[in-house]
């Protein structure tokens, strides 16, 4: 526990309580250049090296290829093109095989995925008793928390892209790659076509970060971080269910989950921009509140693990 | 968590030993002032969603006043525009939910009996348009383009082009230039208020109330009532767009609701403007399955017989009108219902020729715009026509009641069916 090293440095009654570390007059900090940097580097290399993550981004990856699979061996029989969303493209296009992948993982495994992410931020860190630590190193609460932030963003980010990055490498191997029949049925070449994959992949990535901060939020209030990964993932799933009842008409179009298949925008003739920054909208509100919510929690708190 | 201890440990030698190292480095806000900005942030999203609404409502109220027959004649002589919109399509028919499969959330017309569902229109305000009717990962498009139309579904890829028979092309253009024009059949706010409007005059109150704003353009509205007091249709109110006389926004209301509309549609966003020329033109993807349907034109001799019972008003056989104007029921006998409700495109090709009214003509415009060509219905055949009938239909004595919030259906045992705007009472005592 290397972290431990950093103790003789510091007092740790002193951090004990946020009350008591405010009312000691303790000298102004002198900003290191660069440190912001250094830590973020280092959260990151943490975050996109621990063997649990990088298990999980491989799971992910395999949804693809499994997918691509499936859809190759079975194309000449009578279960070809069966199946949800856009699987029945698939066959004719490979590039669809990004689109079907990200619409199979959006209900569970993408949400699962920010779960874990961000659930673990904080509250990894109090499990192991580690926080007190890199606060006492001295890291602000704020930047921290910033920093944290990015790593569960960042980790989200490779999650999406380790989909669609083996989606197109196998859509491409087993279909290959052909100009784009939109969902209105109008063709555009490959290359426009591509774009908006990417914008979908892009989109799909950004309804993803009110998820964060809600996990951020979650990841605050406890120290057992399977705690705040579990209500993360809660939240997501009920949010789906409530999106289904239309007694909720009213409330619905600002849920969580709302608007993750409005990426199928992308894929009509002329999309509506007002839509796609719609859902885009949604989430940046989520994203004001629990990420204010988290940030007010997390300079407030006792932290004494 | 030795990695984690290894990754951040090179930040040790970068800081400077502080005895009180967690103090914040500004002790600006206390705990409580922090817990406020949360607070300010919800409150922020809340003024974000609710502001623009309030904003809109606030400074509508500077158009010149209009009588209803100002109003009408503008909107009658005014051509159709071009424009580009979205429509939302909202039933509140009070029908009970019909399980419709796992399409619940696809782009199938026939999800427009209930909920609400999207449309995107363009038009150049001629002979070219398209309407796309949006699922949530799936599309429906009907594009006219001059003397030719497709339809494409994303959801089986499926394209279906409807042209007209070279010899016939011929006739067309003439009848197209010289002769009664062939109107297309777009679910368009436009159409459904012209025949609201024509229909409305002898047996209702016409007045314009006051003005609104529909998807942000100053509005209108002009409310027609009808004079009888048995039928379910409360009124039609129809907002017309005060600068380009279009109309924006139709609604139904039925008498017993007051609150929300039964039937409304309208636009969310329009802008006049004339659409690109990608948009209106259609070419079939490759690897689609396209079916090709011809489609005849009645020659000049059956026209002329069509328009000739019109206007002596002879009904089909096996047809009866009782009542007038929102009172009326009209009654069929010898329809296969069960055969129509299975998708059977000659039962319903009957039944729709015959059945002049649900509710209103506008709604029942609507209905049928989306359902034209009946080879579109037969998407319905996956489903078990006598449990569809059971799950909507309540048994009563002789026959079984359809009822909603505007119209009533009763089938009867012997094979009638009465379908009318009004309570479900009137028509038993008519059966």
């Amino acid at each position: 526990m290397s972290h431990a090293d950093a103790a003789p440095t510091a007092a740790p009654s002193g951090v004990t309580t946020t009350s008591a570390a405010v009312a000691t007059a303790a000298p102004p900090l002198r900003p290191v250049r660069g440190a912001f940097g250094r830590l973020l580097r280092s959260e990151l290399r943490l975050v996109l090296g621990r063997r649990r993550n990088l298990v999980l981004l491989t799971g992910l990856g395999a949804v693809p290829l499994l997918l691509g699979l499936v859809v190759f061996f079975t194309r000449d029989t009578a279960m070809a093109g069966e199946g949800p969303g856009f699987i029945g493209r698939v066959t004719e296009n490979g590039l669809f095989l990004v689109v079907a992948s990200v619409f199979v993982c959006l209900p569970f495994l993408l949400p699962l995925t920010v779960g874990i992410a961000s659930g673990d931020a904080i509250a990894g860190e109090a499990s192991t008793g580690t926080l007190r630590y890199l606060l006492v190193t001295p890291v602000g609460r704020s930047r921290l928390l910033v920093v944290k932030a990015i790593g569960a963003l960042a980790f989200v980010a490779a999650a999406v892209l380790a989909i669609a990055v083996v989606g197109l490498v196998a859509g491409a191997l087993l279909f290959g790659l052909r100009d784009v029949v939109l969902l209105s049925g109008d063709t555009v070449p490959l290359a426009a076509g591509a774009l908006r994959v990417a914008g979908i992949v892009a989109f799909v990535g950004l309804s993803m970060t009110g998820l964060v901060a809600v996990g951020l939020f979650f990841s605050t209030l406890t120290e057992v971080p399977v705690g705040a990964m579990a209500a993360t993932v809660v939240v997501a799933i009920v949010s789906g269910v409530l999106d289904t009842l239309p007694a909720l008409d009213a409330i619905r179009p600002g849920l969580l989950t709302h608007h993750w298949l409005d990426f199928a925008e992308l894929l009509r003739i002329s999309p509506d921009w007002g839509v796609v920054l719609g859902g885009l909208g949604v989430q940046a509100a989520w994203v004001a509140v629990f990420a204010s919510l988290a940030w007010a929690r997390f300079t407030t708190a006792d932290v004494s693990s | 968590m030795p990695t984690g201890g290894v990754a951040h440990s090179g930040l040790m030698t970068e800081t400077q030993p502080t005895p009180q190292p967690a103090a914040p480095a500004r002790r600006s806000l206390s705990p409580r002032a922090r817990w406020a900005v949360p607070a300010v942030a919800a409150v922020a999203v809340g003024a974000a969603v609710m502001g623009p609404p309030l904003f809109a409502s606030a400074g509508d109220d500077g158009l010149p006043p209009v009588t209803p027959e100002e109003l009408v004649a503008k909107v009658v002589e005014k051509d159709a525009p071009a424009l580009s919109g979205t429509v939302v399509y909202t039933a509140r028919l009070g029908l009970p939910s019909i399980p419709f499969g796992p399409g619940g959330a696809s782009a199938d017309p026939v999800n427009l009996m209930s909920g609400s569902s999207t449309l995107r229109l363009w038009s150049d305000g001629e002979q070219r348009s398209r309407v796309a009717l949006l699922g949530a990962a799936s599309e429906y498009s009907v594009v006219h383009d001059g003397d030719e139309a497709w339809t494409y579904s994303s959801d089986d890829d499926e394209v279906v082009h409807y042209t007209v028979d070279p010899a016939d092309a011929a006739t067309l253009e003439k009848l197209a230039t010289e002769g009664p024009a062939v109107k297309g059949d777009l679910p368009t706010p436009q159409d459904a208020a012209e025949q609201a409007l024509a229909h409305a005059q002898e047996l209702s109150t016409v007045s314009v109330d006051g003005q609104t704003t529909v998807a942000g353009r100053d509005a209108y509205q002009l409310v027609v009532t009808p004079k009888s007091t048995t039928t379910l249709v409360g009124r039609v109110v129809v907002a017309v767009d005060a600068t380009e006389w279009t109309p924006l926004r139709v609604q139904v209301w039925s008498a017993s609701d007051d609150t929300e509309p039964a039937l409304e549609v309208g636009f969310t966003d329009v802008s006049f403007a004339t659409p690109s020329d990608s948009v209106l033109t259609f070419s079939p993807p490759a690897g689609a399955q396209v079916r090709e349907v011809v489609v005849p034109l009645p020659t000049e001799a059956e026209i002329a017989a069509a328009e000739q019972e019109h206007t002596d008003g002879a009904l089909p056989q096996g047809v009866t009108v009782h009542g007038e104007g929102w009172d009326t029921v009209v009654e069929l006998s010898g329809v296969d219902v069960t055969g129509a409700l299975a998708g059977d495109p000659k039962a319903l090709a009957e039944l729709e020729e015959h059945e002049p009214t649900i509710g209103s003509d506008s709604a029942q415009a609507l209905l049928e715009d989306f359902g034209g060509d009946p080879s579109d219905k037969a998407d319905m055949g996956e489903i078990d026509p006598s449990a569809l009938l059971d799950s909507i239909a309540k048994p009563v004595p002789g026959g079984r009641v359809v009822t909603s919030d505007l119209f009533s259906v009763l089938l009867t045992d012997d094979g009638r069916v009465l379908v009318g705007a009004v309570s479900p009472e009137t028509l038993q005592g008519l059966a």
